[in-house]
């Protein structure tokens, strides 16, 4: 007897449950869970860790992140602006360095910036400095392509009509273009703070003061500190998670909350007004 | 309207070209100050591209246009203070949508004329209730419907004091039963001195409001006069061609 619709449907999500299902009996089988305790859920024998992993790894992580976010900020912006920028070479320099440090791995930018600046410039960059830095220069270049596309995002009559109430040109960018571009990148933008968040971890390269480690060296050093196995990591790990889920959850309230170009939307017609009467006055 | 002087415009000879497509042929038209223009003809006869040339949204190729004390088309022409005397108006509103209604009015007078909030305020409410929409000034614009965003877009022009309006299509976009608040609204704007071009369909608009008529075919001007000569006697048999489509869309 052929199965209807509604039937095929409920037994075909029937079968993808049973094959999920099976799978994740398998996996419990064959996991030695004993082991797995050992190397990577011994809580007790890393309770050294706290409450340090939290005031210095936690911080120092949301403080290279920070900085590092909000000049990538301001350098993506500067770069978006050159893109869409009238003088060619501004748009040359501009397509340059977003190729060039998209391009390359962020630990490169961070080796760079570590060992290269101190012998080139004879600086000495403290830690904050040097992943904010690293940070910055490689979030500006995604940064600069997200506002880029939320700049022409932003319908043209909006440009037009600021113009033509007689606003200058940067006036109408600072007034009118930009702040409702960022509406639109608002939650692509949350997504580039929890890339950086993860980028950040990249500083061990360079190596850092016991006072300046942040998730990941701290995590590396519980490993040879406590004899838990990659339990440190896991702390780490976790840690990470405490910063970049309320980010994206951020991120998502703002998509449903829509970026605030709701006045394309026709407004609802009025049913109840009679077309003899209306417009009428 | 009581500290405005409604300028005149003066259009000699205007060329405009995309690429290959001269969609302005030599266009001259005179509007004298306080008198009303409306532009008429089928879409793509460059009345909308005629309008933008004369608050410079468009560069024309040559010819040149006056508005008041401005030459448009001086390359040196200051470009803003002049556009702060030239409302327009445009079919799809244009309301900034992250700003309130009220805000709408008063970020221009405030961020360019460096009006005070209170002042610029005081002007952006008056000239809302003068469009019947002062008890909206603190929604956004999405919240309107699209007869009252384009009221606000009127009041909007309004608070820089022009002295000229350009009016682009106003009521294209509307639903019927909003177009008649937007026209009324016009024509008090009209019965009050301003010198006014607007492009539009409405041909009812036209002939009541309207001093002149400018009929434009293919980017020239077919047949300019007096709205009830025009309109209601055309001399042109593409004016008598294309007011028979519009006035009567289903034929015989």
């Amino acid at each position: 007897m052929a199965l209807s619709n509604r039937e095929r449907a409920r037994l075909s999500l029937g079968i993808q449950a049973g094959i999920f299902a099976a799978i994740v009996v398998v996996l419990i089988l064959l996991v030695d869970w004993g082991a797995v305790q050992n190397s990577f859920f011994d809580l007790e024998s890393v309770s050294g860790m706290f409450p340090g992993v939290i005031t210095v790894g936690l911080w120092n992580t949301i403080q290279y992140t920070f900085f590092g976010f909000l000049f990538g900020l301001f350098g993506g912006t500067l770069l978006a602006l050159m893109r869409l920028a009238s003088f060619p070479v501004y748009r040359w320099i501009a397509a340059i360095y977003i190729e060039f440090f998209r391009g390359i791995p962020a630990i490169l930018v961070f080796i760079a910036l570590g060992f290269g600046a101190s012998l080139a410039f004879n600086l000495n960059l403290s830690t904050l400095q040097t992943a904010s830095t690293a940070l910055a220069i490689v979030g500006a270049a995604y940064i600069a392509e997200t506002i880029r596309a939320g700049l022409q995002a932003v319908p043209k009559g909006q440009m037009e009509a600021a113009r033509a109430l007689g606003m200058p040109a940067w006036r109408a960018m600072v007034s009118i273009q930009i702040p409702q571009a960022f509406r639109i990148v608002l939650p692509p933008l949350t997504n580039e703070a929890i890339l950086l968040t993860k980028d950040s971890s990249l500083i061990f390269v360079v190596g850092m003061a016991g006072s300046a480690a942040e998730l990941t060296k701290i995590g590396r050093d519980g490993i040879l500190q406590y004899g838990a196995g990659m339990t440190p990591l896991v702390v780490a790990g976790v840690c990470y998670l405490l910063i970049t889920v309320p980010l994206s959850l951020l991120a998502r309230r703002m998509e449903e909350r829509g970026p605030g170009r709701s006045s394309r939307r026709r407004p609802r017609k009025k049913a109840t007004e009679s077309p003899v009467t209306a417009g009428v006055k | 309207m009581s500290d405005t002087v409604p300028a005149g415009v003066t259009i000699e000879d205007l060329h405009k070209s995309y690429g290959d497509n001269e969609v302005l042929q030599g266009i001259s038209i005179t509007v004298n100050p306080g008198e009303v223009v409306c532009l008429i003809g089928a879409t793509g006869s460059g009345k909308s591209t005629l309008l933008r040339c004369v608050n410079r949204l468009e560069d024309p190729n040559s010819g040149r246009i006056l508005v008041g004390e401005f030459d448009a088309t001086d390359p040196d022409v200051n470009l803003d203070a002049m556009r702060r005397k030239i409302g327009m108006v445009f079919q799809q509103f244009n309301l900034f949508p992250h700003l309130s209604v009220l805000e709408n009015c008063t970020i221009t007078p405030r961020r360019v004329l460096k009006q005070p909030r209170a002042e610029a305020e005081a002007e952006a409410m008056h000239q809302l209730e003068l469009v019947g929409l002062q008890h909206l000034a603190h929604r956004r614009p999405a919240q309107l419907s699209g007869g009252q965003q384009q009221r606000v877009a009127i009041a909007r022009a309004l608070t820089m004091k022009p002295s000229l309006m350009l009016f682009d299509e106003p009521t294209s976009a509307l639903d019927p039963e909003t177009v008649g608040d937007v026209l009324a609204i016009m024509r008090d704007l009209a019965q009050a001195g301003m010198t006014m071009i607007v492009v539009t369909h409405e041909m009812g608009f036209a002939r009541e409001v309207a001093d002149r008529v400018v009929f434009m075919n293919q980017g020239r001007v077919v047949e300019e006069g007096p709205a009830q000569q025009v309109i209601g006697a055309p001399a042109q048999p593409r004016t008598q061609d294309f007011l028979r489509r519009v006035l009567n869309p289903l034929g015989e």
